[in-house]
This record gives C-alpha cells, structure tokens and sequence, in this order.
C-alpha cells in the first residue's frame, strides 16, 4: 500500500489552511484602509511561509523515507507543484527581506495558496506518475529543473506584473495615494519582472530544448507535425512572451503596463501548459500501432505520435502514465 | 462701514472654474475696476491656487451688495452669472472677517493649518495696500487676521510637524521610481511651492535638476534660492524645454502661463522619443501647466495641486483638537476685531457729530452777537437776557430738530422703542419721568420742532419718547 499520496496530501493540506490564512492577512494589509505597520500579522505572515517551507521539506523527506531509499525529488505533477511552492515560499523570505519589493509578498500568497489547492488536487484526485524510468537520467533532470524551476522564476514576474498593475492603477486613478508608500515602486516591479522573466526565460528554454530532446531520444526523428501538440504550442507562445519581456527596456513599445500584462500572460500560458499536459486526452495517433503497452502492464494513451517500438522512451516526463 | 466678502475656494469650484479666476501674480488692475465701479468702497482680492476671494468695506447704507459683487466678479472674469452664484459664497460683517482669520488661520485650507496661505493673504494685502484698495477698515481687518494667525499656530501647533505639497509629491515620486541616482528632474517655472516642492526634491539626490523659465534670470534666481550646486544642475534656456522634457523623469511645473505648456500634442513626440520612460508630472499651477490629457498617456503620471493636498489632507486627518483650539482664538479675535471695527465708525460719527453741533452753535453764536451789537448802546439786563434765551431756545431746537424729526418718522429698521431706550441712556433720562407723565400716542407725521420757532418748549418733545413706552 502507498502512504505517500494520503500523508502527503494531509500535509499539502496543513500548509494550504496556513496560507490561506497569510493570504487573508496579505489582501487586508492591501486594502487602502489597512493599517501601513502592522507588525503583528506581518510576523504572523512570515511564520506562516517558514512554516510551509519547512512543512514542505518535511513532506519530501516523508516520501524518501516511504519509498525504501528509491526517493527521487519530482516524481509526478502533484511534485512539481510542490517543489514549485517551496520554491515560491523561499522567494517570498527573499521579497520580504528587500525593502525595494515592500508588499510584493502580498501578491505571492494567494499565488502559493494556489498552487498548494492545485497540488492537493493532483495528489488526492489527478496523481499521475510520471514515466521516468524510461527516459534518459541526464535529459530527464535538464528538463524537469528547466521547466519547474523556469515556471518559478515566471510566477514571480507574474506576481511582479499584478502588483505592477494595482500600483499603477492607484496612481492613475488617484485614489487612496496615503497607503500607496507600503508598496514596491514601479521601477522596482518593472526591475523585478525582467530579471525574473530573464531567468524564467533561460530556464524554460533548457526545459524546452530538453523536452524535445528527450521526445526525440537522440537519434530518432521526430515525427512530423510534433510540434502541432497543444503544449508545445502553448509552452512556445509562453516562451516567445517571455524573450520579448526579457527585452522589455529596448523593445519600448512594452514598457510598463505591457509589459506586466505580458508577464500575467505569459504565466497563464504555462499553467495552462500543465493543464493541458495532466488534463487533456493525448493526441490520436498517426500509425495505427501508435498505442502500444509500456511493458509495466498499463497501456501508454500520452505520448506523442511516435514509432511503437520506442514509444515508451520517448514520453516526454510531463506525460503522465496510469498508476503508480 | 460694512465688511463683506464674495468668494470661490477649492470646496465650492472645480480646478476648471478656479482657473478662469486665477490672477496671476497681478490683482491690482481688478481692484482698480472695482473701485471705479463703487467708489468709496475698499477691496482686497486674495487669489491662491485654491481660492479667488474679494473682501470689501463699503458704507452702511450703500452698495455693492451680493449680487453686485457676483456680477462685478462675472463680468470681470468673463464666466456666466449662474456659476458664478452656484459656485460662490458670500459673507458680511462678523462671518466675513471670521472666514478671513479662518483662511489665514489654515482652517479653511484643504490641508489643515498649511502655512503657505498666510503668506499668500499677505501678499494679496500688500498689494490692495500698494494700490490704495484697502482702506482704514480692511487695514485694520487684515492686520488682525494676520496677528491672530501667527498667535493661533504659535499656540496651538495646528502647523506642526506639518505634511507639505512638496513632501508628498517627493514620496509619489519614490512610488514611481525606485532609484534617483540616474534620473533627471526639471523645474518649469519659478513659483513659491515650485521652490519648496524643489527643495524636497533636491533631497531625494537626483543625477540632474534643471531649471527652465522665460526669463532665464528668475531660473538662476531660483537655483541660488534652491543652494542648488552646479555639478547637479542649473537654469537652462526655455528653448531647450522640449530636449529637457525627453531628459527628465520628474517635471515640476509652476508658471503664471495663461495656456497650458505641456500639452497632448507637445508630448506625443517627446513620449517616442523618451522610449516610453515613466514620466512623473507635478503641476503646481494655478491656471494649469498640464493638459489634465496628458494624465492618461503611457507611462506619464500626472498630478496636479488639488491632487497633491488631498494626499496631504488624508495624511493628516482632520487634527482635531488643534483645529478646535484655533476656532476658539479665531472666534475671540473677530469678536475683538469686529468691536474695534464698531468703534472706529462710532468715534468718526462723534467727530462728525461734533463738528455739527460746533457748526450750529458758531452760526448760533454769531447771530446772537449780532443783536447784543443792536443792544451796546443801551446796555439792558432784560434785553440781554432775553437775547441769551433766544440763543439757548434756538440752539437746544436746532440741535434736537433733526432727531426728533427722524423720530417722528417711524423706520421699519428698528423699532421706536429702541430709539427711546437709546436717548434715556444717553442723555440720562430718569425714569420717573415716565411714571408722571401719561403715555400718550405720537401723531402720525408729527412735525419736529422748528428751529427758528421761538417758543418751542424742550420739554413737550422730550416727553414724546416716552409716549412710545409699553
């Protein structure tokens, strides 16, 4: 029997309820009535993600010791997700320690408490594992570093790009200017989301360059019309977001609000990715022997139009296989 | 005299309205007008960015009233009657000067206890009394108004530890941007809360600050009055204010320009040209510097002075004990003011009266020396004292004849009772006349007393006020 989903999940759940709370404790801090110095609840706020930093490691460290030594950092979605709010609690500690980045923190609680809801979902309902054993070690660690840590690093220029949005707004409207002193400068915003989107852009780009490595194993080529499937489609336009953000200081034209838009955009293009990728059928295949068995017993309905022979290997580690 | 005050300020008139009144730096050719128009009549116009208001001292009895200083105030300002009367508000005697110490005081200005107002209604009385607009009355008005408001803030502290203009438009800046070692600013302009908005922002270290204005001497007056050293900045031409606007990244603007100098289509090219660098606009001026447009073009973030003060005004809450000590000083200032007022016109009246009864008593006395000249042969004690009796008879006549008369004739503006009580009170008239003498009922149009009559007894017409006794 695998304890690791239920103990996980519990886990995954604790660290929710906690920062639900934060977040509540955030959005209030926003509200042009807050109270600018509220020392009580911003302390509150930071154990709550110290909490759920070390909640998380906990909770991996469960699974290492449940699994007999076999213990491998990203295993499934609901990992990555996981990893994703470890790392999202460790920018927060970071944001908040920088006096330039006042109140950015408030923005990436409700974004955390959101990928924590969506890994309880991909641990308690959707868990998939991924396929790993049969992809190469070194492709495998490439892409799975590249796109989960790239999504980060994107999630914090989006979170940038919404704070962005509601200062600008509240500078342009006018209204409730007194409490506006609490909040990151927009220089600092726009700062803040290009070096992330650099970074997110780099990483996802050896994430990408990897996937497609690992799909088409070296020396097979790749079938054609590959690049047809919806998430590479929509990883491509995030991509492509991400190079113009990147450039966002000589390409002017998507300075400032754009720019910011850009970055909201472009993190809904990945999540919408990983949405496609755990959630929707995989494409029909071209060869009637497309669909073959994966040797574990489980018949292989995810991959990507490829040679039966080698299908198995050339699963890309985000297409998930049935079971465990 | 009767003090009034007609008025706009940033409570009952938009900026838009206000600016059709803004004066500039120049009231006196209004004041000139005004006192072409009702001679006789003292005027000072105190015009700030948040307010265009008119105090007048007219006579008693004599115009202008409200509608004519509306439509003085319309007529001059080209705006139409019907805003003129919805917008503005209108005071006389004791409200008028209260509302005067009050703006002095700062408890009429949108940022509670501000002090750049008292300097401006200095100002504003400087110049009334450099072009004789203001008289003894408004004199008198405005140098209490500004003694009590130096008093109330001393003692109170209704000022401080104030939030400025200048303070908060640094700290909008610092919501814009993060870092000011590499950015520019400009100032456009050379007006008193330019220089103090300037200051505040000479400490946030920019890399630049420029100084720009028509006349390039007031620019460098500036920069001296600002310490500003020349590694930083400096005045520049106004002809380089297109180059200077692509340079800078905080534009503080404060000219007495009639038209806006930043407009859309001035800053359409000069936005491309900055590669669409926010742009932070401060505009300090009253009629604006900036096209309220510019407001809504890409990365550009303009505020202008009623934007900046209620910033200032939300910062600082109402502060209300303090506000609550100054009414108390100002309510016992204008008491103090408005008695001294009252007893300026009564010891002119005296005077006047005075001169009066020393004119009827010189013609008097020369009419009597004339018949004594008729009597200096034959000097004859009967004869002289019945020339000294005519005299007093007819100086007691002449001097009452007047009052009496306008006694007679009943005035719907205060009732007979209180002209009675004021000539018991003021010629000591015992009560018990009343007790001995039966009420009786003056009749309707009853002629005075006759100066030239001979006989006319003092004593029947000192009865009838006593007649109109309950």
């Amino acid at each position: 029997m695998n304890l690791a989903n239920p103990i996980t999940t519990l886990i995954l759940l604790a660290m929710t309820v906690l920062s639900v709370y934060a977040t509540f404790g955030a959005l209030r801090r926003l509200s042009p009535s807050g109270h600018p110095g509220r020392p009580v609840l911003a302390s509150v706020m930071q154990r709550v993600i110290v909490a759920v930093i070390m909640l998380t490691t906990l909770g991996m460290f469960a699974r290492f010791w449940l699994r007999d030594g076999g213990w491998q950092p990203v295993t499934s979605h609901r990992d990555g997700l996981l990893l994703m709010s470890f790392m999202l609690a460790g920018a927060v500690l970071f944001i908040q320690s920088r006096a330039r980045l006042v109140g950015l923190s408030s923005f990436a609680l409700p974004v955390l408490t959101f990928i924590l809801g969506w890994a309880i979902c991909a641990s308690a309902w959707t868990y998939h594992p991924f396929d790993l054993p049969t992809l190469h070690p070194v492709w495998r660690g490439v892409h799975l570093t590249g796109v989960y840590l790239g999504t980060g690093f994107c999630g914090v220029a989006a979170m940038a790009g919404g704070m962005y949005l509601y200062v600008q707004a509240r500078l342009k409207r006018k209204q409730n200017l007194g409490g506006l002193g609490r909040l990151a400068s927009l220089e600092a915003l726009e700062n803040t989301i290009i070096r992330s989107a650099t970074l997110g852009f780099v990483l996802l780009t050896l994430g990408l360059v990897s996937g497609v490595v690992v799909i088409s194993d070296g020396d097979t080529p790749l079938p054609a019309g590959w690049w047809f499937a919806p998430k590479i489609v929509l990883a491509t336009l995030a991509w492509g977001i991400y190079a113009v953000l990147m450039n966002v200081r000589y390409a002017s034209g998507f300075r400032g609000r754009r720019a910011a838009w850009l970055s909201i955009i472009g993190i809904v293009l990945l999540l919408a990715t990983y949405v496609v990728v755990t959630s929707l059928p995989p494409a029909p295949p071209v060869s009637p022997t497309a669909s073959v068995s994966n040797g574990s017993g489980h018949t292989n309905t995810t991959n990507l139009v490829l040679p039966a022979k080698s299908s198995a290997s050339k699963a890309s580690v985000l297409d998930p296989v049935e079971g465990d | 005299m009767r003090v009034l005050f007609t008025g706009i300020n940033h409570r009952t008139a938009s900026v838009t309205l206000r600016e059709c009144f803004a004066v500039g730096g120049d009231a006196s050719s209004h004041m000139d007008a005004f006192r072409e128009r009702f001679p006789g009549c003292e005027c000072v116009i105190v015009s700030t960015c948040n307010r265009f208001e008119l105090y007048v001292a007219r006579p008693l009895h004599g115009k202008p009233n409200a509608d004519d200083l509306r439509t003085f105030l319309s007529g001059r300002f080209g705006v139409p009657m019907d805003q003129v009367a919805s917008a503005s508000i209108h005071r006389e005697q004791d409200q008028a000067v209260a509302h005067l110490f009050r703006v002095c005081c700062g408890l009429d200005s949108m940022v509670l206890g501000e002090p750049q107002v008292l300097g401006q209604v200095k100002r504003a009385y400087q110049a009334a009394g450099d072009c004789g607009a203001a008289g003894p009355v408004l004199h008198r008005v405005f140098q209490q108004a500004i003694a009590t408001a130096k008093q109330a803030r001393t003692e109170t502290g209704i000022d401080a530890g104030r939030v400025s203009v200048g303070s908060v438009a640094a700290d909008l800046a610092h919501q814009v941007f993060a870092d000011f070692a590499d950015k520019t600013v400009l100032g456009i302009g050379a007006g008193e809360i330019a220089k103090l908005t300037l200051r505040h922002m000479m400490e946030l270290k920019p890399h630049r600050l420029w100084l720009a204005n028509r006349t390039h001497r007031n620019a460098s007056e500036l920069a001296e009055a600002i310490h500003l050293p020349a590694s930083v900045g400096g005045a520049r031409p106004w002809e380089q204010l297109d180059e200077l606007l692509i340079e800078a990244d905080i534009v503080v603007t404060c000219t007495a320009a009639p038209e806006p100098i930043l407009t859309p289509k001035r800053f359409k090219p000069i936005l491309k040209r900055r590669r669409f660098r926010p742009l932070f606009v401060i505009d300090l001026a009253m009629p604006r510097d900036a096209d309220p447009a510019i407001g809504s073009m890409t990365n550009l973030y303009l505020y202008n002075i009623d934007d900046l003060q209620s910033v200032v005004a939300d910062s600082l809450g109402q502060r209300g004990d303090q506000a609550q000590d100054c009414e108390r000083h100002v309510a016992a200032a204008v008491t103090a003011c408005m008695s001294q007022i009252t007893h300026a016109d009564l010891g002119q009246l005296i005077r006047k009266l005075r001169a009066k009864l020393h004119d009827i008593g010189q013609e008097e006395g020369e009419r009597t020396l004339k018949k004594l000249a008729q009597h200096q042969d034959s000097p004859d004690a009967e004869a002289l004292g019945a020339v000294l009796d005519e005299h007093t008879q007819r100086l007691v006549n002449k001097i009452l004849h007047m009052p009496l008369s306008q006694l007679n004739q009943h005035h719907g503006d205060a009732p007979l009772g209180f002209y009675a009580a004021a000539l018991r009170r003021l010629f000591d008239l015992e009560d018990d006349t009343e007790a001995k003498t039966e009420p009786t009922k003056l009749p309707e149009q009853a002629p005075g007393p006759d100066p030239d009559a001979e006989t006319n007894s003092a004593e029947s017409v000192q009865d009838k006020p006593a007649a109109t006794r309950p």
